[in-house]
């Protein structure tokens, strides 16, 4: 009989089409949604991910995340390289500069200063230049960072230096190397532009060495915002961390842990997620609402033929069993399509800067949702077909 | 009445009692509603349809003819009274069991067809077989067989809407037959066809009951197919006001 409830389900085929396609597209709305939030997410560790190298970051114990930062005593790096596991340790400078452009616009750079001797903690550098070029005399690297057209500078000679009003509104091109920039009234060379991740909240970013940074920032007592610790062979990160902090009495995090604290220190504190999570949950309402109201309707209209089952001795179990198959089968395609064009996307969108990150659970959570939606509306629609009397096979002549 | 009921009607003879009647009813009642709005549908009905029997229920609109073959057919509960189906009292079943041995005992033929629009007809045929669960291949044979019993074996794949009025209420027969039922209960069945289909239809249902001793209940306004019939009951007002015989008919009770 389960093939009879699926052929009745797709026997009319511009009601079935628009049955699944309704499903496909809620599973679609959903995962994607999801994916975006998640790819926001991704976006918001970058500075995390970008230093594949550190096993524990190492931070003032008030620091929650990489977005809310206080810097630590310069000391601070030589107790973290003290501590027994750690194979090396390397400092890491964050700041906010107003950065000026030839023509005197200005646009904010998150500064990201780097060991002067190591470097570590640049990102891939285009046409393959080496990262060796930040040794040069005021040397910076510059990035994206998830927005478009904020590394813009003058095309034209006659626009730069001095800059005034008249040069304001005036052609301009992408930064590249051997351009010049001013900030806080010292020089900076751009030597190239960094294939750095992009940033959640999206702003531009300056790469450059910490001696530098402590010259282009505005003076602080400190300087040293992260120590980037490398655990010994045999040693995990999360062991390394527990270790540093009994040791140091600074707050130690393996990279992964404190990936997830960032996470949620978005969660908690971004409005932008809030908004997100409202978009997210008012498509779900919408699609799932759609998809209930959808399978609901089928099955009304279809309830004299379930009658006339019930007349010819289909029990209400059975009744009961087509109609989950019947549901089952539509959330199963629906949702399978769903995640098709849901992975088709990310292809589609991995040639953009877009923040999509399709992880092992936002399609689950896709499917999983359709499925008990669907389930729910079978089960709401139950309730008719075991109230209808077989009786009503006989009305309506 | 329209019905040219006189032609056919003379005194009931004495018969031999009968040895076990497929339904037996006594003291029907049937109501819908409650207090002021209560409506009796079935006043106390007796009726006894015996195996190879054809008969027809006739009689106006609102009479109660639809009532009395959905208690018959176990799809409604009477207020009164006992039905026995086959010597079985389906008013006591528990609703699955009255479910099952409808299925297994009663076919249904109705005037609009009633057919799966989305099943072929002989996936239509079938359905009461895969309902009992007879495995797919099976039931497709044996619905196969109806099909070309009833004229219609080279229109197995077809779609009911491919389908003629006569050839639709063709394949409604075979599926009232396919498995086989003790009673089967025609609702109408000639009503929506024109007078030679509506013909052959009631030759075709006649025979194909006949040769196997069912007992057939019709409840129709046709007085062109009451040549059909072996007993002919008059229903007004909730009541059975006339049962005659028709005579010529060959069947002995």
């Amino acid at each position: 009989m389960f093939r009879i409830a699926i052929k009745m389900l797709w026997g009319d085929r511009a009601k079935f089409a628009g049955l699944i396609f309704g499903i496909a597209f809620t599973s679609f709305l959903v995962t994607f949604a999801m994916s975006y939030f998640c790819g926001f997410m991704t976006w918001g560790f970058a500075l995390i991910a970008e230093n594949p190298s550190a096993d524990v970051w190492v931070m003032d114990p008030a620091v929650p995340s990489t977005e809310l930062t206080t810097n630590l005593p310069d000391s601070a790096l030589y107790r973290v390289r003290s501590v027994q596991g750690v194979h090396y340790a390397v400092p890491m400078a964050l700041g906010t500069a107003e950065v000026r452009f030839p023509n005197g616009s200005f646009q904010s750079f998150q500064v990201i200063g780097v060991d002067d001797a190591s470097l570590a903690g640049i990102p891939p550098i285009q046409a393959g230049a080496s990262p060796s070029l930040l040794r040069a005399p005021d040397a910076v690297l510059v990035a994206e960072g998830g927005t478009s057209d904020k590394l813009n500078t003058p095309a034209r000679v006659q626009d730069q230096w001095p800059y005034g009003a008249s040069h304001l509104d005036v052609p301009t091109r992408m930064l590249q190397a051997g351009d010049e920039l001013q900030i806080n009234d010292r020089r900076a060379v751009v030597m190239g532009i960094a294939q750095a991740l992009p940033r959640y909240p999206a702003r531009p970013l300056l790469y450059t060495t910490i001696a530098n940074a402590s010259r282009f920032l505005p003076p602080e007592r400190h300087r040293l915002t992260f120590v980037l610790a490398s655990a010994a062979p045999g040693i995990s990160a999360r062991e390394l961390a527990t270790r540093i902090q009994a040791s140091t009495g600074l707050r130690a995090r393996a990279a992964s842990d404190f990936k997830t604290d960032t996470v949620l220190w978005f969660l908690v504190n971004s409005e932008d997620v809030g908004d997100i999570a409202a978009m997210l949950l008012l498509a779900m309402t919408v699609g799932f609402g759609v998809t209930g109201v959808m399978l609901y309707i089928f099955t009304s209209e279809n309830l004299r033929h379930y009658a006339l089952l019930g007349a010819m001795g289909a029990t209400p179990r059975l009744l009961i069993r087509m109609l989950f198959v019947q549901a089952g089968m539509c959330a199963m395609l629906g949702s399978g399509l769903g995640l098709g064009a849901c992975s088709l996307a990310s292809y589609a969108v991995g040639y953009i800067d877009y923040p999509f990150r399709l992880m092992w659970f936002t399609p689950l959570f896709g499917m999983l949702m359709v499925v008990l939606v669907s389930l729910g509306a079978a089960a709401l629609s139950v309730r008719p077909v075991l109230k209808l009397s077989p009786a009503v096979v006989f009305a309506g002549r | 009445m329209v019905f040219a009921l006189a032609a056919y009607r003379r005194e009931e003879p004495a018969m031999p009692p009968p040895s076990s009647p497929a339904v037996r009813c006594q003291r029907i009642v049937k109501y819908y509603g409650t207090g002021d709005t209560r409506v009796v549908a079935l006043r106390g009905i007796d009726l006894d349809v015996y195996k190879g029997e054809l008969l027809m229920l006739v009689g106006p609109s609102g009479c109660g003819k639809t009532s009395l073959i959905s208690v018959i057919a176990a799809l409604l509960e009477s207020d009164e009274g006992d039905c026995h189906l086959l010597g079985e009292n389906i008013q006591r079943m528990e609703l699955e069991a009255r479910t099952v041995f409808r299925g297994r005992h009663v076919g249904f033929v109705f005037q609009a067809f009633n057919l799966l629009p989305t099943l072929s007809a002989l996936d239509n045929v079938a359905v009461p077989l895969l309902i009992h669960g007879l495995p797919r291949s099976l039931a497709e044979t044996k619905a196969g067989a109806l099909l070309e019993r009833v004229g219609l074996a080279g229109h197995a794949h077809l779609l009911p809407s491919q389908l003629s009025g006569g050839q639709q209420q063709r394949v409604a027969i075979a599926r009232a037959l396919v498995h086989e039922p003790d009673l089967v209960i025609c609702d109408e069945p000639t009503s929506s066809l024109d007078h030679a289909t509506g013909h052959s239809i009631m030759q075709l249902l006649r025979e194909l009951a006949r040769t196997q001793g069912r007992a057939l209940i019709v409840v129709t306004h046709d007085p062109r197919i009451l040549e059909f019939a072996d007993r002919i009951a008059h229903m007004d007002d909730g009541r059975i006001v006339d049962v005659t015989r028709v005579p010529g008919t060959s069947h002995e009770i």
